[in-house]
C-alpha cells in the first residue's frame, strides 16, 4: 500500500511552496489535482518560451493532475465546488486575499465540505498588517530575519543565495501540516484550516537567534561560515576555479588528524593552534594556511584524504557534482522522467523510505489542462458533449485549446 | 503551563533519542501535542552545550539552541549501554508509537536494539532513523557537519556574496531537511498504521534530503540545459545580487524581486519614474543582470529616499514584491508578527522567562503551541519511572547510583 492512497487532495497555487507540497503529497500516494487557469497562470509556467516545457515547473509539479478551468466563470467555480466536495485536503499559497476573491476561502469552502483540511500557506500569514503582501521566496530571508545574518561578516550586505531558500523547507511544513490534520481527521472526522507564513517557518529555523534577543537583548551579526566551537570551520579554496571543500574540525583527535593529513608542516607544532580556544584566537591566521594547503589540491582529493583519516570534509558540489556523487548513486536519488513536451529529463528522487510502503513513484507534471477531460468524465460525471461545449466556451482548458507559447519572462 | 486544549497528535507517544542535530523532527510533533519523551545518557544531550547561552554563561539548561528546539519536550536520564537500561528502555518501547534515533549506523544493531528487535516487543512502534549518508553505501562511515552536508547538497555553491567564499545558510539547514523528511515519513507511517495495525522503519539520511530537499529545482534547471533547445546552461556560482538585488534605503535595506518588464515597470514606478530607468534596456532582465554594479550606483540615489517599509507597500501597490530586510530585532518586533502572536512566552525553572518563536502556523481546531519549556536534563524521571513504569524512589537512586540513570 502507499501511505496515502485514496486520499483527494486540490492544490492551487503558484510558485514553489503549494506546488512542492502537493508534488510531495502526490509522490506519497495521494490522488492531487492542480486547479489552474490559463488566464492567470502559476508564474513558473511563464518563466520560458512554452508553458509546458519549464523545468522548475516540471518539477514543482509532478505527481499532479491537472484540471485547466476558468475561475472567473459561474460554470468553472461550479465545477471546482464539486471537486471541493470530493476532497480531504486543499492546499494553497495564493497571494492573500486571491482565494476570497474567487469565492475559495475558508469559510466558503467548509460550506461545501466541512470535514475538509484547508492548508493556506502565504509568505506572512493572515491576521496582520502584512497579510495580503506577495511573497516570493529571496522574500522570506529577507522578511525573517534569516538574510540579514546570511553573509560573512565582511560583506557589505547579506545577499544570502541565487535560490529563493528556504521555500523548499516551508513545503516541507506544509506536508507536515496537512498529513497530522488528515491523521486527526481520520479519529475525529473534524477537519480544520491551517494558517502557515513561511516568514515564521524560516524565523523557526534560526529560533536559537531569536532567543538570543529575547533573553540576552542580542540582535545577530553574520558569522559566515564560522563557528564558535570548532576550527578550521569553513569552505577553503581548492584547485581550479570557484572550486570549494569544506572543512570542520570540533575535536583534538580531529586536528592532530588534520596535521597528519597535510603532513605536519612546522606551523601546525606551533602552541598557537594546539587547543580549540587558541585555534580560535588565531583562525583568520589558521584558515590562511589550509588554504595554502587545498589550494593545490583537487577539491575531491581534499575530501577524500580527510575523511580517509576521519576529518569531516565535503566538496562544495554543483548539480553535475551531485549526480555523480557514489553515494547519491547508490541510494538511487535521482528519477528519469519522460515528459509529454519535455522528454526525458532527470529530476531529484524521492527521499521517503519506508519499509512497508510500496515503491513510491513519481509521475511527470501535467501540461496545463491535460487531465481536464479525463476528470470531468470520470468524476464529475459530464457528458462529452458538455465538456466539448465548454471547452470551446474557453471554461474548460485542455492543451489542445490552450496556447503554450507564451513570451517568457525575460521577453 | 499545561496543555489547555488538545493537539493534533496528543494521542501518540515519542521517544526521541537524538542530540540536537535531529532535534527539530521531534520538536515538531510536539508542537502538534505529542508526549516527546526525550531519553538522554545520564550525562546529557551534547547539544546542552552548543552556544549561545542565556546570559552567556554555559550551562547545560541555558543553551538557546537546546531551548528552542527542545521546547515541549520531557527529559528522562538513561544509559543504554548498561542491561538495566535496555530492560527499562524496553519497557518504554512498549507504551511508545515512535521511536526517533540519529546514531550513527550500526550502533542500534550493537545495542541489540535494532528494529527487528524492538518490533518484538512493540509491533505497533515506528521507529525514524537520521543518519548522515544513510545505513548502507560508500559513504557510510564518513562523517558529516551542518556545514560540510550544506556544501554536499549542492545549495552552497549559489550562497553567498559574488566571488568570496559560500556562505553557509544561518540555523542547521541540512539536518533540518532530514527532520522535515523524517517527520513526514512517521506521519505517513502512523496513517499506514491506522490501516495495518503494524508500525514499519524510516531511513533518512541528511546527505540525501539536503540534496533532494532544500533546493531540488537545480537538478532539472541543469537537466533541462543539456539538451538542444533547452535553456541556456547557468554557471552555477553565487550571483544571489544579481538576480535579487539588494539596495539601502533610508533604514536599512530592501531585496527586490523584479524578473519580468512588467515587475521592472512596476519597480520604476515606485522610485518615482526617473528619467535614468526609463531607457528601454533596462527593461530586460539579462540586461540588467549584466550591468549589475551600474544599475546598482543608479538605483541606490532613489531608493535612498525612502524607508523599507514605503518600499514595501509600493511594491505591493505597484505590483512589484520587495521586501525590508528585517534583522532578528526587525522581525521580533514587527506590527505583523505582533499581531500574528508568533512568539510565545515560556517559562523555564532555571534559564527564565522569555519569548519563543512559536509554531509556525495557526490550526483553528487542535491549536499548535509549545506545551511546556525544554526539559532540564532528567527532569521527568520520577514522573516517567515512578508514577509510570512503577520503580520506587529507592530503585532510582540505586540506578543513579549505578550510572543507569
Amino acid at each position: 500500500m502507499l501511505p496515502l492512497e485514496n486520499v483527494k487532495v486540490l492544490s492551487f497555487g503558484t510558485g514553489g511552496v503549494g506546488p512542492d507540497a502537493c508534488k510531495i503529497i502526490g509522490e506519497l500516494g495521494a490522488d492531487v489535482i492542480k486547479i489552474e487557469s490559463k488566464d492567470n497562470l502559476d508564474f513558473m509556467r511563464t518563466i520560458g518560451p512554452d508553458i509546458n516545457n519549464i523545468g522548475q515547473f516540471n518539477e514543482a509539479n509532478r505527481n499532479k493532475q491537472s484540471f485547466g478551468v476558468n475561475l472567473k466563470s459561474d460554470k468553472g467555480k461550479e465545477l471546482v465546488s464539486q471537486l471541493i466536495k470530493m476532497a480531504d485536503i486543499l492546499v494553497e499559497n495564493f497571494r492573500g486575499g486571491v482565494m476570497k476573491s474567487l469565492g475559495f476561502d475558508y469559510e466558503n469552502v467548509r460550506r461545501l465540505n466541512p470535514e475538509i483540511i484547508y492548508v493556506s500557506s502565504q509568505g506572512f500569514g493572515g491576521g496582520g498588517p502584512f497579510s495580503d503582501h506577495q511573497a516570493y521566496g529571496p522574500m522570506l530571508s529577507s522578511a525573517s530575519g534569516m538574510l540579514s545574518i546570511w553573509a560573512q561578516p565582511d560583506d557589505p550586505y547579506p545577499v544570502g543565495s541565487n535560490s529563493p531558500l528556504p521555500d523548499h523547507m516551508a513545503s516541507k511544513h506544509v506536508v507536515i501540516a496537512a498529513l497530522a490534520a488528515l491523521d486527526y481527521k481520520r479519529r475525529t472526522g473534524k477537519g480544520q484550516f491551517i494558517d502557515m507564513a513561511q516568514t515564521e517557518v524560516a524565523a523557526s529555523l534560526i529560533g536559537e537567534h531569536y532567543l538570543d534577543y529575547t533573553f540576552n537583548k542580542r540582535t545577530a551579526k553574520p558569522m559566515g561560515n564560522r563557528s564558535p566551537y570548532a576550527a578550521p570551520h569553513g569552505c577553503y579554496a581548492c584547485k581550479g576555479t570557484d572550486e570549494w571543500c569544506a572543512i570542520t574540525v570540533f575535536t583534538d583527535e580531529e586536528w592532530d588528524s588534520f596535521c597528519d593529513v597535510i603532513g605536519n608542516p612546522s606551523w601546525t607544532e606551533d602552541p598557537k593552534f594546539a587547543g580549540l580556544l587558541g585555534r580560535l584566537k588565531n583562525v583568520a591566521e589558521l584558515d590562511e594556511k589550509v588554504r595554502e594547503w587545498t589550494a593545490t589540491l583537487d577539491a575531491h582529493v581534499v575530501m577524500e584524504t580527510l575523511q580517509a583519516a576521519g576529518v569531516t570534509a565535503g566538496v562544495v558540489q554543483r548539480a553535475p557534482d551531485t549526480l555523480a556523487d557514489p553515494q547519491l548513486k547508490w541510494d538511487n536519488a535521482f528519477v528519469e522522467l519522460d515528459h509529454p513536451v519535455s522528454g526525458k529529463r532527470l529530476y531529484p528522487g524521492i527521499p521517503f523510505h519506508l519499509s512497508d510502503a510500496s515503491p513510491l513513484q513519481s509521475t511527470p507534471a501535467p501540461m496545463l489542462g491535460q487531465h481536464t477531460e479525463e476528470i470531468c468524465r470520470e468524476l464529475l460525471g459530464m457528458s462529452d458533449d458538455e465538456i466539448k461545449r465548454l471547452l470551446d466556451e474557453d471554461i474548460l482548458h485542455s492543451p489542445a485549446n490552450t496556447e503554450s507559447s507564451g513570451k517568457g519572462m525575460f521577453g | 503551563m499545561t496543555k489547555e486544549q488538545e493537539g493534533a497528535l496528543s494521542v501518540y507517544r515519542i521517544l526521541d533519542l537524538t542530540d540536537s542535530w535531529g532535534a527539530y523532527c521531534a520538536k515538531l510533533l510536539a508542537d502538534l501535542g505529542a508526549d516527546v519523551i526525550k531519553i538522554e545518557m545520564p550525562e546529557g544531550d551534547p547539544g546542552r552545550a552548543m552556544p549561545p547561552f542565556v546570559d552567556d554563561i554555559p550551562h547545560p539548561e541555558k543553551s538557546l539552541y537546546f531551548l528552542h528546539r527542545n521546547a515541549g519536550k520531557r527529559s528522562i536520564t538513561l544509559n543504554l549501554e548498561t542491561v538495566e537500561g535496555i530492560d527499562i528502555f524496553e519497557k518504554l518501547v512498549k507504551t511508545a508509537d515512535v521511536l526517533i534515533d540519529n546514531s550513527p549506523p550500526d550502533y542500534m544493531d550493537y545495542l541489540d536494539l535494532d528494529y527487528p528487535a524492538l518490533q518484538e516487543i512493540n509491533p505497533r512502534l515506528i521507529m525514524a532513523s537520521i543518519t548522515e549518508f544513510g545505513h548502507s553505501g560508500p559513504y557510510k562511515y564518513r562523517k558529516g557537519s551542518n556545514l560540510v552536508d550544506f556544501a554536499m547538497s549542492g545549495v552552497m555553491i549559489t550562497s553567498g556574496y559574488p566571488g568570496k567564499e559560500p556562505c553557509l545558510l544561518p540555523g542547521s539547514p541540512a539536518y533540518d531537511a532530514a527532520s522535515v523528511h523524517a517527520n513526514i515519513s512517521i506521519l505517513c507511517a502512523l496513517l499506514m498504521r491506522s490501516a495495518t495495525g503494524q508500525g514499519q522503519y524510516i531511513d533518512t539520511s541528511v546527505h540525501e534530503t539536503s540534496r533532494m530537499g532544500l533546493y531540488p529545482w537545480i537538478v532539472p534547471n541543469y537537466s533541462y540545459a543539456l539538451n538542444p533547445g533547452g535553456p541556456p546552461p547557468t554557471h552555477e556560482t553565487r550571483m544571489g545580487a544579481a538576480i535579487y538585488p539588494v539596495y539601502p534605503c533610508k533604514d536599512g535595506l530592501i531585496r527586490v524581486v523584479a524578473l519580468t518588464p512588467r515587475q521592472w515597470d512596476a519597480l520604476v514606478r515606485v522610485l518615482g519614474s526617473p528619467e535614468v530607468l526609463l531607457m528601454e534596456e533596462w527593461r530586460n532582465f539579462m540586461y540588467r543582470i549584466g550591468n549589475t554594479d551600474d544599475l546598482y550606483a543608479i538605483m541606490i540615489e532613489f531608493t535612498e529616499k525612502y524607508t523599507m517599509l514605503e518600499l514595501f507597500e509600493a511594491g505591493k501597490r505597484e505590483g512589484v514584491p520587495i521586501a525590508p530586510i528585517l534583522n532578528i530585532a526587525d522581525f521580533y518586533n514587527s506590527p505583523h508578527t505582533k499581531a500574528r502572536g508568533y512568539f510565545v512566552e515560556v517559562d523555564h525553572p532555571v534559564a527564565g522567562k522569555a519569548d519563543y518563536p512559536g509554531p509556525p502556523y495557526k490550526w483553528t481546531e487542535t491549536p499548535a503551541s509549545i506545551g511546556r519549556p525544554a526539559p532540564c536534563l532528567g527532569e521527568h524521571n520520577e514522573e516517567i519511572y515512578c508514577k509510570e513504569l512503577g520503580l520506587s524512589k529507592n530503585d532510582l537512586v540505586a540506578l543513579r547510583g549505578a550510572g543507569v540513570l
